[in-house]
């Protein structure tokens, strides 16, 4: 386990050094000047461009700002964002809570809705619910989610005034001090009345949106992962033991079906930071995507260098816990 | 361009009665091949069928409802936006661009993925590592996100958007490649043909790839819709197809602040995304079932 563990770790090396690479050279061959643009069109007298230029060590040879880049990157130093003159990085934790509740909650009402779904289906294999559930996936799978997000606005919010339309708190009514940047558990530490509930209903629409996704994948899985559990010689077995059919399903079929389910899971992690980009745009919700598309529009060179790598290294990394986890429950992957 | 996503249905004769007699079982991917076909036509003929030109402003008819609405005019049969185009015109061109997008998507990823696959599976080594690495690198920056970095590099355009999606999704066709042609490789046919004298070349494109051709095909279907999803949500962030040109994601953007006023607008570049993409992943579905028994939904 223990080499298994060093080759796995050592593969990551390789693809950080790429990453820092392909970042910094993209970034650099943006068209446009990053002090002109930061500056309005109106034209910069010339030596205080050059003044500028110098404290933002944009004058170096390029070789001299890569390598000056990797160190700061070592050190925990993503640079500093043109625009808001904060560290990327404080910047990006600040914001990464929002990002990670949205991820987690909509994973959470994917696997809740979608497991069940994908085991019914395959339990009444070709009855109508199989049928339709079957098509939703696919509809689901195949849907725009900007647009999916915008009918949803439109009928829960603008129709129905069920929820708000975005934003993850409503400012006027509720204030809570960010502990630990996730607004459900913030408000319902501030103890204030109502803030938990507003948190949610704030949750709902964005949630919805970023799950479909992932929904349809998982419940596509798990059925057709069901449906060749359930045609093994154990599933025969334990039926023919007598065992009601829930029980076979239930804990015969479904435990040793959720493993292709459980691998597919972990690879939602990059769809839905990528949806994520998406989501957050729509909702106005105050997250890493949000943040990131607004740095292009500013040309925030730094912000959006430090933002990819961050971003890069969190799905890297998830990446590598859910091998070496798999690396723990089959022992044949490890030796493989 | 309907040629090509067409071209599965054009192979020889003999198998295509059989893939024809099994793709036919799935009724879904027949209906999804119809409605796609339709679309593809309307795609093709819409310099000739669009009543009106996608880009002309009707100031007197600005945000006119569908016709089955009350007010709605009998000469724009889906309404118009909010500077007075016409939508089905719109939609039509627009079918054009998703379509052609996802296709040159399709197409470039997939010759790309063909030579990086087959030459990593023959030559190994070094360059096996490289290049897998690099396709390792992709994958592991968000789709969208290394699309975004992509896009702010190079002037958001069509051309472009073609670029950055191409180049998200080529490690799958690489891998896909690679895998099957790895598991080809030590069999005894290739050894057989090895032992008669062919070449690497001839080997590798004659002999191995054709037995790594029915998953590759359906990935390719797969691809297509993927790559539309992805540059319409590039065109809705305003990093992709710029307006006016009548692409599905753009006007997505552009209706978004008629939500309330005037939903339609928003409404159909929508639907049309969705039921083209629906259509696609439908027909792929279908192929899978029909090529790639192994791989048929039970």
């Amino acid at each position: 386990m223990f080499t298994y563990l060093l080759k796995r770790l050592a593969l990551t090396v390789p693809t950080f050094i790429s990453l820092m690479f392909i970042t910094f050279v993209m970034i650099r061959l943006v068209p446009g000047d990053p002090i002109e643009v930061r500056r309005g069109e109106r034209g910069i007298d010339p030596e205080r461009l050059e003044i500028l230029r110098h404290e933002m060590g944009l004058d170096l040879p390029i070789w001299q700002q890569f390598l000056s880049y990797v160190s700061d990157i070592m050190h925990g130093n993503f640079g500093v964002s043109l625009v808001s003159k904060t560290p990327i990085l404080e910047e990006f934790l600040k914001l990464f809570p929002a990002t990670l509740e949205l991820t987690l909650c909509a994973m959470m009402f994917a696997i809740v809705l979608g497991v069940p779904a994908g085991v019914i289906a395959a339990a009444r294999r070709g009855s109508v619910f199989d049928q339709s559930l079957m098509g939703l996936a696919l509809t689901g799978y195949s849907m725009p989610i900007f647009w999916w997000g915008l009918i949803l606005i439109l009928i829960m919010s603008n129709t129905l005034g069920l929820t708000p339309v975005s934003g993850r708190v409503d400012l006027i009514k509720y204030f809570y001090p960010p502990v630990t940047g996730f607004a459900l558990i913030d408000s319902l530490w501030s103890g204030q009345k109502g803030a938990f509930w507003d948190a949610v209903r704030h949750l709902i629409l964005p949630t919805i949106v970023l799950g479909t996704v992932p929904l349809a994948v998982i419940a596509r899985m798990t059925r057709s992962s069901m449906l060749e559990v359930l045609e093994e010689d154990y599933v025969r077995t334990a039926r023919a033991k007598g065992l009601s059919s829930r029980r076979v399903i239930g804990v015969h079929a479904l435990r040793n079906a959720l493993i292709p389910v459980v691998t597919v899971i972990g690879l939602q992690a990059g769809t839905l930071l990528a949806g994520a980009v998406l989501t957050e745009t729509i909702f106005s919700w105050p997250g890493v995507g949000k943040w990131l598309i607004e740095s292009i529009g500013r040309r925030d060179y730094p912000a959006l260098q430090g933002g990819i790598m961050l971003i890069a290294s969190i799905v890297i990394v998830f990446n590598l816990l859910v091998d070496l986890l798999y690396g723990l429950i089959n022992p044949r992957i490890r030796h493989g | 361009m309907a040629d090509v996503t067409l071209e599965p249905l054009k192979a020889p004769p003999g198998p295509l009665a059989s893939f024809w007699a099994a793709f036919r079982e799935n009724r879904g991917a027949v209906v999804g091949l119809v409605i796609l076909s339709s679309i593809i036509f309307c795609a093709v003929f819409a310099g000739i069928i669009a009543p009106h030109d996608p880009l002309e402003q009707y100031r007197g008819f600005t945000k006119l409802p569908p016709v089955w609405f009350e007010n709605g005019d009998p000469r724009f049969l889906l309404g118009t936006d909010a500077l007075g185009r016409d939508m089905v015109s719109r939609l039509m061109y627009g079918a054009r661009i998703s379509l052609f997008i996802g296709v040159a998507v399709m197409s470039v990823s997939m010759v790309v993925g063909i030579a990086l696959g087959l030459s990593t599976a023959w030559f190994g080594g070094l360059y096996d590592v490289i290049v897998i690495r690099i396709m390792d690198l992709i994958v592991s920056i968000p789709s969208l996100v290394l699309a975004i970095l992509i896009m702010a590099v190079l002037e958001p355009n069509l051309m472009n958007t073609i670029i950055a999606v191409t180049i998200v999704y080529l490690p799958r066709y690489v891998r896909l490649v690679r895998a099957s042609a790895l598991a080809e490789l030590p069999k005894d046919y290739v050894t057989a043909a090895k032992v008669s004298g062919v070449g690497p070349l001839r080997l590798m494109t004659k002999t191995v790839f054709p037995n790594c051709a029915a998953p590759l095909i359906v990935q390719g279907a797969l691809g297509i819709s993927d790559g539309m999803l992805e540059a319409a949500g590039l065109g809705f962030l305003g990093l992709g197809a710029q307006p006016p040109m009548p692409e599905w994601g753009a006007m997505l953007a552009d209706s978004r602040e008629f939500i309330t006023a005037a939903p339609w607008i928003m409404m159909m570049p929508g639907l049309a995304i969705l039921i083209t993409v629906l259509c696609i992943n439908l027909v792929g579905d279908g192929l899978r079932d029909a090529l790639d028994p192994k791989l048929r939904r039970s």
